[in-house]
């Protein structure tokens, strides 16, 4: 069902110096900056759920609330309100492959495999988790940011006259456009460039790349 | 804590309308129930009057369900204003080593830890929070970062810096931090 807490790993805490870092077994193929072992898979942001928890506490809220209310009248001698004798008398009499009563139970359904969803998977899907570089510190990447800053990258490769970068959760889509040079070179620079700045935004799961280089389209 | 919380309720609460849901859908298309189930057939109802008149003679019957009603409504009280509230470390505790302690306002680290990372190189703007307890506060900060700059550098530098000084500073063993990164949106510009 739900899996209530994001497995935190266990970062050593000794002042080992550099030999901490000379495991084997890291999945991480750059050397760039020095990765905390045991931090090879920090994993995913886990989202707090706020606003779904929040609109199930107000549903809750409400549908107690007004039931307890009616109820508490009731008992004090009011009579009932119109709602609940309503609905006390559909339920009594609908029988359950009545369309309304199965749309309302494929509703409840759904929702409920919905809220389940949301339980059980991490949700933040936006930010790219990041290396570790130091034990205390667990960072994440924006995906707009990841794309931004390689499509600013992108521009500097010369012949390129416009770029779209879509960034995916691990893969990295370049839309390139060249007004000139052969597109055989505008590309393969571009893939060395892009190559190198996707290992510098230091993401523990470095995403795919896939470039594309077109001419810009003829007018009229 | 709370997110455990939220999601083990937001699970149960899914679990329990899939099951009834579910059931009904079933039992209403067609499907046979087991022999112990609440429905027994196509035909039968939602909720029947006999159903709902069974202990309603019964003296504890009425407390029974005001009380649990009530327990939902207190419940879903407290958990919805825990979901506006956030926990934010008014003072840091700060250990002066000679056996008394220092407190250290919240939001003055806060306010050095922004500034200090706000003037690093890369960092457009910066915002951080204090949670956790006061003699082992945590960190949760956002950059923004500006064009051109690179992501893993500035972090470098944060971590190092900024987070590193206000450790050092405020005497603490550890500053756990969670730092998010964005960028600053702007125009695709040609450098030449």
């Amino acid at each position: 069902m739900s899996e209530p807490t994001r497995p935190l790993p266990v970062v050593e805490r000794e002042q080992g110096g550099p030999g901490q870092f000379d495991q084997s077994g890291s999945a991480a193929t750059y050397k760039g900056l020095p990765t905390v072992e045991g931090a090879g898979r920090t994993g995913r942001f886990w989202s707090a759920r706020r606003i779904p928890a929040a609109l199930v506490a107000i549903v809750i809220l409400g549908g107690s609330g007004i039931l307890l209310y009616d109820i508490a009248a009731v008992r004090a001698g009011h009579s009932a309100m119109q709602w609940r004798r309503a609905l006390a008398r559909e339920l009594a009499d609908r029988p359950l492959d009545d369309v309304w009563v199965l749309t309302g139970a494929g509703v409840a359904a759904a929702l409920g495999l919905w809220l389940i969803v949301l339980a059980a998977t991490p949700g933040l899907r936006a930010v790219l988790p990041m290396r570790r570089t130091h034990p205390d510190v667990r960072a994440g990447l924006h995906r707009d940011a990841a794309a931004m800053v390689l499509r600013d990258r992108a521009m500097e490769v010369s012949g390129v006259q416009s770029v779209r970068v879509r960034m995916k959760r691990s893969k990295a889509e370049v839309r390139a456009v060249s007004h000139f040079r052969q597109l055989d070179d505008v590309r393969a620079d571009l893939d060395r460039v892009i190559g190198e700045t996707v290992k510098g935004l230091g993401l523990t799961a470095t995403p795919g790349l896939s470039v594309r280089v077109a001419r810009p389209g003829k007018k009229g | 804590m709370l997110r455990t919380v939220n999601r083990l309720v937001v699970g149960l609460v899914g679990l329990i309308l899939v099951v009834v849901g579910g059931s009904v859908l079933a039992v209403g298309l067609g499907a046979p129930p087991p022999s112990w189930w609440i429905y027994d057939g196509r035909h039968d109802v939602l909720l029947s009057r006999a159903d709902r008149y069974r202990w309603r003679d019964e003296g504890w019957w009425w407390p029974v369900v005001i009380a649990v009603l009530a327990v939902c409504v207190l419940l879903a009280l407290w958990w919805l204003v825990a979901q506006l509230r956030r926990h934010r470390l008014s003072e840091v505790l700060v250990d002066t080593g000679d056996g008394e302690g220092a407190l250290l306002r919240g939001r003055a680290l806060e306010g050095v830890l922004v500034s200090e990372a706000e003037s690093l190189d890369g960092v457009e703007r910066a915002g951080a929070v204090l949670t956790g307890r006061r003699s082992t506060p945590r960190v949760r900060a956002g950059l923004v970062l500006q064009p051109h700059a690179e992501p893993g550098a500035a972090l470098q530098q944060f971590s190092e810096e900024a987070l590193g000084h206000a450790r050092d500073s405020a005497g603490l063993a550890a500053l756990p931090a969670e730092v998010r990164l964005r960028a600053v949106k702007h125009r695709a510009e040609r450098v030449s």
